[in-house]
């Protein structure tokens, strides 16, 4: 039977810790890699039970001590400390881990799915790179973000993973559309889509003239402060001072411009505002 | 005379039912204290977590949730039952603790977690509180068993990695994985 510590030389990449104790010595490997196989030697004679226990794995058999353990990969494939129990007049155990693969996939949280154009830190994303068994790789990866709104590149950096993660948090772009969001490390990546979308008006400007029926007023089209079209569906209220009475109409934007009729025979103040934003006021004679 | 004696059999009746509920109730109240010490104990310092700070109200949930998730799955890992993992786990973790619960059952090995004692800091907290990253550091005294009989039992100091996302109504476990140091 050769000394347990003699056997430290196999596989050529384990190291070997050899855990005395009175009985047997359990050698394990000091750095295991989860999906590969490892060996484990058990010093002794005679037949002994053998526990392994680990995360999602319990195995039990008979084995010969001073014969080498082989452990598959597929048995080794969640990262964590493992348990090995070897029992024959008495029981003895000693405990090594496996750590998690290269980076397999990433996990990629961004947010928010739609977000107003040049909002400063409104798109935030966060990365956790796992290996192929999903164990999470704790082992310092750099992750690239890149941010990008048609040709144009918004970001493009690089932040090493700390604990197993890394995040990014920055403006959103100018132009109203699908920002694309990617994370990546060596030839992985996952993507994400934030939809951008316009702002909040900017110089809302109504004209106005008498009709049959009162008076009809409309906006010029509804852009926000950096030039995109606020969506169809926005509210744009007209309120009309008419001789001391106030009456308020809402109306949405259709195709760039809201319209609303308002009766008014007499002298009116017209006024548009959509959300906090005010617009001109426009006065219109009596008829 | 005669309903004298009836009084006084019936307030030795009373003195002796008091003194069986006293019993009773005494009894209770060792058995609940017992079982809250034998519950897991959990303390969380969030003030390094970042990039978001950890409200109080959510450090709260927090503890309650891990806690949970630690008294389930000794539960789950000592009966060998999977019942317990829903609920507080998803994902990977869910994965792999019903894979060991499996496994067990096969091997007709078991699990005891005694005493438990974790240390938590959280140590990431996504800037839109989606996900939280936990180190803990957990003390508890482990038991091995097969077929019931302990064949091996240790203290153990043991480092885990813990993802917890929010869901409707708690926090769940989605990532435990035990590493060597931090």
């Amino acid at each position: 039977m050769r000394p347990a510590l003699l056997n430290c030389g196999f596989a050529g990449l384990i190291m070997c810790l050899s855990l005395a104790s009175w009985g047997q010595n359990i050698t394990v490997p000091t750095s295991a890699v989860a999906g590969e196989p490892a060996t484990l030697s058990i010093a002794g004679s005679g037949k002994a039970t053998f526990y392994l226990i680990g995360p999602g794995i319990s195995n039990k058999h008979e084995i010969n001590l001073g014969e080498d353990i082989k452990l598959r990969g597929d048995v080794l494939r969640n990262a964590g400390d493992y348990r090995v129990i070897v029992c024959s007049d008495s029981c003895h155990s000693a405990t090594f881990f496996v750590t998690a693969a290269k980076p397999a996939s990433l996990s990629f949280l961004v947010h928010p799915s739609r977000v107003p154009v040049s909002l400063s830190d409104a798109v935030s994303g966060v990365a956790f790179p796992f290996d192929r068994f999903h164990n999470l790789v704790l082992s310092p990866v750099t992750i690239n973000f890149q941010l990008s709104a048609g040709n144009a590149s918004l970001l493009n950096r690089s932040a090493n993973t700390q604990a197993g993660v890394a995040w990014f948090r920055t403006a959103s772009g100018k132009s109203a559309g699908a920002l694309q969001v990617t994370a990546s490390v060596d030839d992985l990546s996952a993507k994400r889509v934030v939809q951008q979308v316009a702002s909040d008006p900017c110089n809302l400007r109504i004209t106005g003239q008498r009709n049959a029926t009162g008076i009809l007023v409309q906006t010029e089209p509804v852009h926000d402060c950096s030039g995109n079209p606020v969506p169809d569906g926005t509210i744009v209220s007209f309120t009309a001072n008419a001789g001391g009475v106030k009456s308020t109409v809402d109306a949405p934007i259709k195709k760039g411009i809201a319209r609303a009729q308002i009766d008014a025979s007499g002298a009116a103040v017209i006024s548009g505002a959509s959300g906090v934003v005010m617009g001109n006021e426009l006065r219109v004679g009596a008829r | 005379m005669k309903s004298m004696l009836i009084a006084a059999s019936l307030l030795k009746f009373e003195k002796q039912r008091f003194g069986l509920l006293a019993v009773l109730f005494f009894l209770a109240l060792t058995h609940f204290s017992a079982g809250a010490d034998a519950g897991p104990k959990v303390q969380l310092d969030a003030k390094k977590a970042g990039p978001r700070a950890v409200e109080s109200l959510t450090q709260n949930a927090i503890v309650r949730d891990y806690r949970t998730a630690w008294n389930n799955m000794a539960h789950a890992l000592e009966s060998n039952s999977v019942g317990p993992l829903d609920g507080p786990f998803t994902g990977e973790a869910k994965t792999w603790l019903w894979q060991s619960v499996m496994s067990q059952q096969k091997t007709g090995l078991s699990r005891r977690y005694v005493d438990q004692n974790h240390r938590v800091e959280a140590v990431f907290y996504a800037p839109e509180g989606d996900v939280i990253e936990l180190h803990d550091t957990a003390d508890f005294q482990l038991q091995i068993l097969d077929s019931g009989k302990v064949v091996q039992e240790e203290h153990v100091t043991a480092h885990y990695v813990v993802l917890m996302t929010p869901s409707a109504d708690r926090w769940l476990v989605r990532h435990l994985q035990s590493v060597q140091q931090f």
